[in-house]
């Protein structure tokens, strides 16, 4: 089997755009394409997700993309899979290259949201978005008027609190990190530093989960630029993919038996990707994880394997998760201080291990960061993909 | 406008025409006895396709409870929760008491509960409360 590398990355700012979604993911393309090195008659694969969750359907996002870069494609793919969509495309793309089947692919993802506000403004107007959110969930979950899996999340983050008696503190504390990690981020959505204090005097959404411990919608583009060997143009600056595993729960949503803060999926997927990889947890130096609340954050980190169950908290409070730490968690500020595009998102955590591990994340860099992991999910994580990523050694 | 979910299957249509008669219930297999909740029209242990509706348990254990800031039909802040009946699995629900009187163990009792748009839901409220 052929290895895979990272060729070319490139993201948009998170946040608000004006830009169409199309022309915004044209603009990343192009930049992963130049920071590849390639042209666009070199790319020979395409695979994208769906422009948003509320934003206007529109379909075949790839083939539009073909049409206006002039791609000649002998793999093309429109994904969606929630939150695991463009991880999704990114395995699948490195399937076919490991297969040679094809020898570059162009992984991206463009996301616009209508505003919240504009919706909040006339809602009857736009109901049908707000109708479609609630029909996201089966039946039995929907008819209590669910819009997002966040009164699940909620749940699940008080077993979770229950279980190792934790104190709200040690939730907010791990947003306030992901606050710090972001102001080291020139394209991150937030700006401003954040204390405990603010984050437990922000509004309840759904308790015990507080507004500044969730992640809002926002808009943001990025691009990923896969390559076999043979089109590697930059040696020094290659990154491959050193392993990808994907495993999935029998849920949907809400589990309907056993325990909801478990999220087994995640667990399985991360020892795949490590044994397949050949690394063990230990020597990850950094990783960026989906966490899209601050209560999920700290579970992610216990099932991932970086610390044990009911020790994330003490392991952030410790200063272990951040620069200077064991392991560098979300470096590029996470979802809930990056912002957080959901189809993009994976494509961004892709983005920010990649220029560790080339040592180009500038202020923000783990000195020596050799081995990166990115983790993403779907749904109420009932399905994971867990990716681990390597340093070109020559 | 229309604030209904979509009834996506005719279980459904089933489970909330059964409740709107003030019963809780869901599918028993007929081929291995087993019940399911959500009901469904096979059965993921022995892929029988003969299933009959039988009562649910009445009381339950509440794992978890929380209110959402935004939602559709439901007011808000409705409280909601997850209760544990025994041998059946988990029901997402509406819980009937302030979230505050809540605590994760405590034992719940079915009701039933119409929408300000008229659709009949489950409900749980802690056991001894009226
Ligand atoms: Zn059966």
């Amino acid at each position: 089997m052929k290895e895979v590398y990272v060729a070319g990355v490139a993201m948009a700012d998170v946040g608000r755009h004006i830009l169409d979604p199309h022309e915004l993911g044209a603009r990343v393309c192009a930049e992963a394409l130049r920071d590849a090195g390639l042209l666009p008659r070199e790319v020979e694969g395409i695979a994208t997700t769906p422009h948003g969750y509320m934003a206007d359907f529109r379909r075949f996002p790839s083939q539009r993309m073909a049409d206006y870069l002039g791609i000649t494609a002998g793999f093309m793919m429109d994904v969606d899979s929630g939150g695991n969509s463009s991880t999704a495309a990114v395995q699948v793309a490195c399937d076919r290259i490991r297969l040679g089947r094809i020898s570059s692919c162009l992984v991206y993802a463009a996301q616009r949201e209508v505003p919240k506000k504009e919706v909040q403004k006339d809602v009857l107007g736009h109901f049908h978005l707000i109708r479609a959110a609630n029909s996201l969930y089966d039946t039995y979950q929907a008819a209590y008027g669910v819009i997002s899996p966040l009164p699940f999340y909620a749940m699940a983050v008080q077993r979770y609190m229950h279980k190792y008696g934790l104190e709200p503190e040690d939730v907010a504390r791990v947003a306030v990190l992901l606050r710090e990690h972001a102001l080291r981020h020139p394209q991150a959505a937030y700006k401003e530093p954040l204390t405990v204090e603010e984050v437990l005097l922000s509004p309840l959404v759904s308790p015990p989960i507080h507004r500044l411990e969730s992640s809002e919608m926002h808009d943001g583009a990025a691009a990923v630029v896969l390559v076999s060997e043979e089109l590697l143009r930059d040696r020094s600056r290659a990154v491959r993919i050193a392993a990808v595993a994907e495993a999935h729960d029998p849920t949907n949503f809400l589990p309907y038996r056993g325990e909801i803060d478990e999220f087994p999926c995640v667990e399985r997927a991360v020892r795949a990707a490590l044994a397949e990889s050949g690394y063990r947890v230990e020597e990850v130096d950094v990783a960026e994880v989906y966490g899209a609340f601050a209560g999920l954050e700290l579970i992610m980190y216990e099932r991932l394997g970086f610390f044990p169950r009911g020790e994330a908290p003490a392991a952030v409070r410790e200063g272990r998760t951040t620069h200077g730490g064991d392991v560098l968690l979300n470096p590029s500020g996470g979802r809930l201080s990056l912002g957080h595009p959901a189809y993009v998102t994976p494509l961004l955590e892709i983005v920010e291990v990649v220029r560790q591990l080339r040592g180009e994340a500038g202020e923000r860099q783990r000195p020596g960061a050799a081995v990166g992991l990115v983790h993403t999910e779907q749904g109420f994580i009932n399905g994971s993909i867990v990716m681990v990523l390597d340093r070109e050694m020559s | 406008m229309d604030t209904k979910p979509y009834m996506q299957d005719r279980a459904a249509e089933e489970f909330f025409s059964r409740l709107s008669e003030g019963k809780f219930q869901s599918t028993r297999c007929r081929g291995c006895g087993r019940v399911h909740y959500p009901p469904r029209v096979v059965c993921p242990e022995c892929l029988s396709g003969e299933m009959e509706w039988v009562d649910l348990p009445c009381e339950g254990i509440l794992l978890a409870f929380t209110w959402q800031e935004a939602a559709i039909r439901c007011r808000k802040p409705e409280v909601l929760g997850l209760v544990e009946l025994e041998g059946v699995g988990n029901v997402f629900t509406r819980v009937d008491a302030p979230y505050e009187d809540l605590h994760i163990g405590m034992r719940v009792t079915f009701s039933t509960w119409t929408s300000p748009d008229g659709l009949v839901l489950h409900q749980f409220r802690p056991v001894g409360n009226t």
